[in-house]
């Protein structure tokens, strides 16, 4: 957590206040899905809210995701028009190496990127005209690691099965613009 | 420094059939600038599949941290219905530039403009083949040079 600057432990608890500028005014259903993955591209945790076209049963939809991510990743460090040494394509990257994208849009949606210094990846997928979703994306990490890590019957790397995070992120969720 | 750095534009099935750098670091060799072609388009593809909604027609901007990616696909598609999902496939036209650079929505339809006014109405062009035209080359140029891009933002 203090990769992402101090604070958050005293914003969570016990009630969340959302960060600034996130949480103002028109509450809406304007999130579509939550991904989060782990460094090995197990899904931990996928969440839809709204979403009325399914193309893939889940667990095809989350490896499509995953490996849309991967191979993303490898097209920016590739392309990256600023960096001399560019390696190869499509060898694996550490989390943090090379020049990485934090989000897209389509006409249908947008999709934003945290990935943690651990490899741990949270995913959001949204209206096409939201704002920057960075510091959203944060705050979604922080509650992952109150609620998720710091909790002592959780096995790393299994799906999340912890009520207090999943009322949480729906809490919280539910305010985005 | 420039404002753009790359410009492709990729045919229907993936094939690079344009590719010009502006002063981006570092070698990028033929075979390189062929793979990230083909990899963008199926990318582009299977951004469509994970819509959430009907109708999706694929990435159109890409923000990495070291810079921003605009891409326009033509409305002249080849459609391949699959499953639930239909899948579009036109000629797409991308470029990669600074950060939050304004009016690249605008610097596409120029260029694509530029592309059937000098490519597709070449009568020596052939549909889906690498593109070799002299007049292409000249406008294009004269499009990009950084001065211009705010005045065709119309």
């Amino acid at each position: 957590m203090q990769f992402f600057g101090g604070s958050a432990a005293a914003e969570i608890a016990p009630s969340p206040a959302a960060p600034p500028g996130t949480a103002t005014g028109l509450a809406g259903n304007n999130a579509n899905m939550l991904y989060i993955f782990n460094r090995s591209g197990v899904c931990l945790l996928y969440r839809e809210w709204h979403r009325p076209l399914h193309t893939l049963d889940a667990q095809q939809d989350q490896k499509l995701m995953f490996g849309l991510l991967f191979s993303l990743r490898s097209f920016t460090t590739k392309i990256d028009p600023t960096s001399v040494d560019k390696g190869n394509l499509g060898v694996p990257l550490l989390p943090g190496q090379g020049c990485s994208f934090y989000s897209f849009h389509t006409n249908t949606y947008k999709l934003s990127l945290l990935e943690s210094p651990s490899g741990v990846k949270v995913i959001l997928i949204t209206h096409p005209k939201t704002g920057d979703m960075r510091e959203p994306l944060r705050y979604i990490y922080n509650i992952y690691v109150e609620y998720v890590v710091k909790n002592p019957l959780y096995v790393n790397g299994t799906p999340i099965k912890c009520e207090l995070f999943n009322t949480n992120l729906d809490q919280y969720v539910k305010t985005l613009i | 420094m420039a404002a753009i750095y790359s410009l492709f534009i990729i045919n229907k099935s993936g094939g690079l059939i344009f590719y010009k750098d502006y002063g981006s670091a570092g070698r990028m060799d033929t075979n390189d600038s062929l793979r990230l072609a083909s990899l963008w388009h199926s990318m582009h593809a299977i951004s469509q599949q994970l819509s959430p909604t009907t109708g999706c027609s694929g990435i159109e901007l890409l923000q990495a941290d070291t810079f921003d990616l605009h891409c326009f696909q033509s409305l002249t598609v080849s459609q391949t219905t699959q499953r639930k999902g239909k899948k579009q496939y036109g000629t797409k036209i991308f470029v990669v530039c600074e950060p939050s650079t304004l009016h690249m929505e605008g610097l596409l339809k120029v260029i694509y403009e530029l592309y059937t006014d000098y490519v597709l109405k070449n009568p020596f062009y052939e549909m889906e083949m690498p593109i070799r035209c002299e007049l292409f080359d000249v406008n294009l140029s004269q499009a990009i040079q950084k001065d211009r891009v705010p005045l065709l933002g119309r």
